[in-house]
């Protein structure tokens, strides 16, 4: 027996049309359910966008092809190496062949990512929900009054120092460029100097 | 990286010490294979056998933290042998300089040791000088004062036996070793090294990292195809981060963080323009004054150079801001506020109770992440009572890097664009946003209300970083490679005059200004957005893989995104030819001198002129590799210490057991030739997990692979303590105590050391208390708070514990 | 019929990554498993209903020098499957002619687990306990009548995996092994005449993993006796008679 590509999806017990659609929210839309979309189908234009990433991981620097759906939830569908990338061409470890998971979560199950600003207060016992706003408003309240407070023009010896001593930060490598060079310009126009982040350890 | 992944297809003799590649860099084993299949030969050096050594012609093991040893023992076995590249040491390295009188060293301490500081006057360590300030040279190499015959001298005590008696290294293999590695000494053969956390993270790291680089030297394998000194850097960003300075010690492209020694502007760029009277020495760095103050004016574009200056923190003389200093004086209550953004400290730091206890000093703490986490979670993790904890507490959510748009920088400096693909999940943010908004906030502030020294902060350049409202990777972008702040006008070789634009982009750092009228946030990273079309002018973006047959023949992809400095793939690759243009290895060259173009062709040339026009090593101030290193903290050629923690009481190179100018922490006690301590642990990471895994451990089908906290350990050691395989043991020294699951193996074997057996056990640091909950809790909480001194990266990598069956 | 497709896995390259064993779930959204660590890197323990390849970790001393051998096992796709003889319905156990891929259906559901996984000569196929369907590896067949590359393969940095005509890698396993030999007088490809999943060893399969080779010895219940290496000799037969 041939199968045909389709003829073996409505067969196989390991392509079984499942979770694994739930990006493009079949739930939502019977009508698209009707129209069976398979795990190749759903990698072609009309179903998702590709965008080329680096792996997060180690600096080897991995290329990876990202398929977002274009409908439903639109989230990633599938990411695996890019076969075009000189370095990997297409290859990549266990971590990197996972990443879809550090975006979506685990098959069928809830995404355990934080999704939302938590706030715990001083000698609060638990995590509380808040708003962006309100977090940020709170933080910066907190950058000012702290800044304002431990400011020095000079240090003991009356040297011009320019520096705010109560504040300290650390991180990341975790970040684009663009946004590393941001954080620190940032921490450095509040006077900061115990700036520091994972190169150091 | 000095060269990149694709040119480890090129090494003829590949070393991987202080790394475990297959494992941390798997996909650079596919380099390493072909380089296999095309002859080479590979060779591991580790405590214990790993997927790496798996995949090694030549396996040897060796005690933790007696790197030194051996590597000095290949100094030694190179030059009593006379295997090194003498031509190349002569021309491109600094073997020929003839050093200072008050230069010396003496069982174990170099001159210049102040005792009471515990620091060494570097100043006692500098060249002798002629007349006209040149340093005066000996190229036939006898002369007792240069570089080279004190080299030898010094590396004399480096015998076999002692490398053997410290390393536990079985003879045959230090031998089998150093006749492989040293067989790169043709100049036509490379061999590279590849290394990590496993060389640094030590009280002697950056001695290690220099004891390589010198046989590199000594074998004219830098600036090579297939050679060169590879770190192999850990997060996909870190070589980024650290170009952009989220380090204590530096601002953005390399340039040191301004002190009090340097009150003005003038000062400072005294400061960082060295001077080199030998007119063959390119010597860069005297432009990096042009590189700063267009530094200084990306972040205040509207203000001079002067006021601009002014306004950047000062550091006092000889301030040690690093990690470690900052969680001791976290712990001492001189902070009131702390980010930890994209970080897990209550892990990954060394000493983590101390870690953890130090977050409760703090009156609040902001924690970035993508997960819940041991850091923002510190308040009710081990030991912990949540109503005595202080601390505020802020976890925003950020969004994973499929997410958002922007470029990171990999190891192989390969700048790479990435492209957002699903939106931000739930309320998650991109990091940049979080910045700019808060950054935005704290802005309005003070515009209302005044406050403290209010001109930087109202100052900042924000406007070339979004658009008042959110934040944009592509402005900032521009914003690092730097454009003109007015009408420039540029003379051209052929006389003619070029006006650049105001708010056109500075196509390279060649054309930076230090009066002003220019900006770039990282002169590194100048030429990598040269227009300010995203299509045109964004070169991480690039995705080329055209070349001529000779870039594709060493696997250049010079089209293929863009690579810091100037699109330079090899680094100091000028020294891959001789003093007439010729390449050393004919067969896979990374510079072609075209006799009749009159340029360079394969690769990027560094600095200006044809063959032999100048010396290789740009950077260095006299252009020549340096053997003889008087920039270190702790002496200019690096020698033998045992770690901070060890099992033996003495050594035979010195009578000095440690480092003397070790990072330390006073009352904190280390265990050495402790009996209640009698194991030497080392710590590691697996292909799996990550880091402290905030971000694996949280993932299904990377923690069903690797579920649980383990302590690899040999059959002897197993046996003398009564584990079994898969049992649980304990863990344990001064600072903490940590189960894990024993793996008991023939991958670990106990070390002959001083006739004595050392036993040696390791563990991953990737698991912690928050998740999962039988998963196990922190390597660190047993690494001492002890570090570099020139770095103060802890000494992670060996130190002292017992083991118990639980 | 061509020859259809084969894998050459040529584990002197294979650096247990684990890249293939991740790239698999990620393809089939599979889900993963709650395990221990029990003393080995070896996780998950076994091929699973979730699990249809797995990185198999063995350390074994030879001549005084540690080895450690790494095998990431999946199915054969058999030339001669007898898990198929081991069926009832025609359409439990597809043989995709085109590439000769061993496909299971949702029909297993109906068919004997004991006799399909037992007749297996490589220990490979799984059953769901609640709806009793039985999976294993399916050669991504999606992908590879896309024209891509199974996820496996696409993922290993290596060269260990390889995929092609099966022509073609039988040539490039007599290629590596000529070569493998220089420095191994001991290397051998796999049962290649039988499978199409053609593992090159370095020494003796037998120190890799128990059923690298087609297993000779084992006699577990509900082979009635027969050893794998007999039911796979004896396929001519229905299976049903052999077995009894």
């Amino acid at each position: 027996m041939t199968l045909s590509r389709r003829g073996f999806l409505k067969l196989s017990a390991t392509a079984a049309l499942t979770s694994a659609f739930s990006g493009i929210g079949f739930a939502a839309k019977p009508a698209a359910q009707k129209a069976a979309i398979d795990r190749i189908s759903q990698l072609k234009p009309e179903w998702s966008k590709q965008t080329t990433t680096a792996c997060c991981y180690c600096a080897v620097g991995c290329g990876l092809i990202v398929n977002t759906a274009l409908s439903g939830a639109k989230r990633a569908l599938n990411i695996e190496g890019d076969p075009d990338h000189p370095i990997n061409e297409g290859a990549l470890c266990a971590k990197g062949a996972s990443i879809w998971q550090l975006a979506e979560g685990n098959p069928g199950q809830p995404n355990p990512r934080l999704q939302k600003v938590m706030y715990r207060k001083p000698y609060g016992t638990k995590w509380e929900e808040k708003t962006w706003d309100w977090a940020l408003e709170r933080i910066a309240k907190n950058i000012k009054r702290d800044r304002d407070a431990t400011f020095a023009e000079k240090n003991a010896k009356g040297q011009t120092v320019n520096r705010c001593e109560g504040l300290a930060s650390v991180g990341s490598a975790a970040m684009d460029n663009e946004e590393c060079w941001a954080y620190q310009a940032f921490l450095r126009s509040l006077g900061l100097t115990y700036i520091e982040h994972q190169a150091r350890i | 990286m000095t060269n990149h992944w694709i040119d480890l297809k090129n090494s003829d003799c590949i070393l991987i010490m202080g790394s475990n590649a297959a494992e941390n860099h798997p996909i650079s084993f596919k380099w390493v294979t072909r380089a296999q299949d095309k002859g080479a030969k590979l060779i591991h050096v580790d405590p214990r056998f790993t997927r790496t050594s798996a995949k090694a012609d030549l396996y040897a093991p060796l005690r933790s933290g007696s790197d030194l040893a051996f590597l000095g023992g290949l100094i030694n076995y190179i030059i009593e042998k006379d295997l090194l590249f003498k031509e190349y040491v002569v021309n491109y390295t600094n073997a020929s300089f003839i050093v200072g009188k008050s230069y010396g060293f003496s069982d174990g301490m170099f001159t210049g040791f102040n005792t009471q500081t515990g620091k060494y006057d570097q100043s006692k360590w500098g060249f002798e000088k002629d007349a006209d300030g040149k340093i005066k040279r000996d190229n036939t190499l006898s002369d007792p004062r240069c570089v080279f015959q004190l080299m030898k001298q010094h590396y004399t005590r480096y015998t076999v036996d002692r490398v053997v008696e410290m390393c536990g290294t079985p003879q045959d293999k230090v031998l089998e070793i150093f006749n492989a590695y040293a067989a790169t000494g043709k100049p036509d053969k490379a061999g590279t090294v590849m290394y990590a956390m496993g060389w640094t993270q030590h009280t002697v790291g950056v001695q290690n990292i220099r004891a390589m680089s010198m046989i590199q030297l000594l074998l004219g394998n830098m600036g090579v195809a297939g050679g060169g000194v590879n770190a192999l850097r850990g997060e996909s960003n870190v070589q980024g981060s650290t170009d952009h300075a989220l380090l204590f010690n530096t601002v953005p492209g390399y340039l040191p963080t301004p002190s009090t020694a340097q009150p003005m502007l003038a000062d400072y760029l005294k400061l960082v323009k060295p001077e080199s009277k030998d007119p063959m020495s390119v010597n860069w760095k005297k432009n990096l004054p042009k590189y700063a103050v267009s530094l200084f004016k990306s972040f205040y574009k509207d203000e001079a150079p002067e006021q601009a200056y002014s306004w950047m923190p000062k550091l006092d003389v000889g301030q040690d801001a690093s990690w470690l200093v900052l969680f001791d004086e976290m712990l001492r209550g001189k902070f009131k506020g702390f980010f930890a953004w994209g970080m897990n400290p209550a892990c990954s730091g060394a000493n983590s109770n101390k870690t953890r206890e130090a977050l409760t000093k703090l009156d609040w703490l902001v924690n970035v992440n993508i997960f819940d986490n041991e850091t923002s979670s510190f308040w009710h993790g081990p030991g912990m009572h949540p109503k005595k904890v202080k601390t505020e507490v802020f976890m925003l959510p950020c969004s994973v890097s499929v997410e958002k748009e922007g470029s990171i920088t990999n190891s192989g400096r390969w700048m790479q664009w990435r492209y957002q693909g699903p939106k931000p999940l739930g309320d998650s943010r991109p990091d940049g946003e979080i910045i700019y908004e808060l950054a935005q906030k704290v802005r309005a502030l003070y515009k209302e209300q005044g406050g403290a020294f209010p001109g930087p902060v109202l100052g900042l350049n924000w406007e070339d970083m979004g658009d008042g409202r959110a934040f944009s990777a592509h402005k900032t972008a521009r914003l690092i490679n730097g454009y003109y702040l007015k009408d420039v006008e540029d003379k051209q070789p052929d006389g003619t005059v070029k006006v650049h634009k105001k708010g056109s982009q500075v196509v390279s750092f060649a054309f930076l200004k230090d009066d002003g009228s220019t900006c770039s946030g990282n002169w590194v990273y100048c030429g990598s957005y040269v227009d300010e079309d995203p299509k045109k002018g964004n070169r991480a973006a690039n995705r080329s893989k055209e070349q001529s047959p000779a870039q594709a023949n060493v696997g250049l992809f010079p089209n293929w995104s863009w690579a810091w400095p100037v699109n330079r793939r090899v680094i100091y690759n000028r020294a891959s030819v001789d003093l007439t243009g010729k390449p050393y290895a004919p067969q896979k060259p990374v510079l072609a001198w075209d006799a009749t173009g009159k340029k360079w062709d394969i690769d990027v040339v560094d600095g200006v002129g044809g063959p032999g026009a100048v010396h290789p090593f740009i950077m260095q101030v006299e252009g020549m590799g340096s053997l003889f290193g008087p920039g270190l903290k702790d002496g200019p050629f690096p020698e033998y210490y045992e770690p901070l923690e060890c099992p033996v009481s003495e050594h035979p190179f010195s009578k000095v057991l440690h480092n003397p100018t070790a990072l330390t922490f006073a009352g904190e006690k280390h265990n050495s030739c402790d009996p209640r301590y009698p194991f030497v642990c080392t710590t590691y990471r697996v292909t799996e997990h990550w880091q402290t895994g905030l971000q694996t451990r949280w993932q299904a089908w990377l923690l069903e692979a690797e579920p649980q906290m383990f302590c690899e350990m040999s059959e002897e050691l197993a046996t003398l303590r009564g584990i079994k395989n898969g049992d649980k043991v304990w863990l344990e020294n001064t600072r903490g105590k940590l189960w894990a699951i024993a793996i008991v193996t023939k991958r670990f074997k106990p070390f002959t050391v001083q006739g004595q057996t050392i036993h040696e056990v390791g563990i991953p640091w990737h698991f912690g208390w928050r998740f999962p909950k039988d998963g196990g809790d922190a390597a660190n909480l047993l690494a001492p708070s002890v570090g570099d001194p020139n770095t103060g990266i802890p000494e992670t990598k060996a130190f002292m514990v017992n083991v118990r069956k639980a | 019929m061509s020859n259809g497709k084969s894998f050459l896995v040529d584990l002197t390259k294979c650096t247990a990554c684990r890249g293939c064993q991740i790239a698999c779930k990620q393809w089939k959204k599979l889900p993963a498993e709650k395990t221990k660590n029990t003393g080995t890197h070896q996780n998950p323990p076994d091929f699973s209903y979730n699990t249809l390849r797995v990185v198999r970790f063995s350390e074994k001393e030879v001549n005084g020098k540690i080895q450690w051998f790494f095998t990431p096992d999946q199915c054969r796709h058999c030339l001669e499957a007898p898990c198929k003889t081991a069926t009832n319905d025609p359409g439990a156990i597809i043989i995709d002619e085109q590439t000769g891929a061993v496909v299971y259906t949702e029909k297993t559901a109906k068919e004997s687990y004991d006799a399909v996984q037992g007749i297996c000569p490589y220990n490979v196929p799984r059953m769901d306990k609640k709806t009793k369907i039985m999976r294993k590896c399916d050669m991504c067949i999606d992908r590879v009548k896309a024209g891509k590359l199974p996820a496996c393969v696409a993922s290993c940095p290596t060269g260990c995996m390889n995929f092609g005509d099966r022509d073609a890698m039988l040539k490039l396993a007599d290629e590596r092994l000529a070569e493998v030999k220089k420095k191994h007088p001991k290397a051998q490809l796999v049962d290649a005449d039988t499978v199409r999943v053609i593992f090159l060893t370095e020494d003796n399969p037998t120190l890799y993993a128990t059923n690298l080779m087609a297993d000779a010895d084992a006699t577990p219940a509900g082979r009635g006796g027969y050893t794998r290496q007999e039911l796979f000799a004896r396929l001519a037969k229905p299976v049903k008679n052999v077995l009894g």
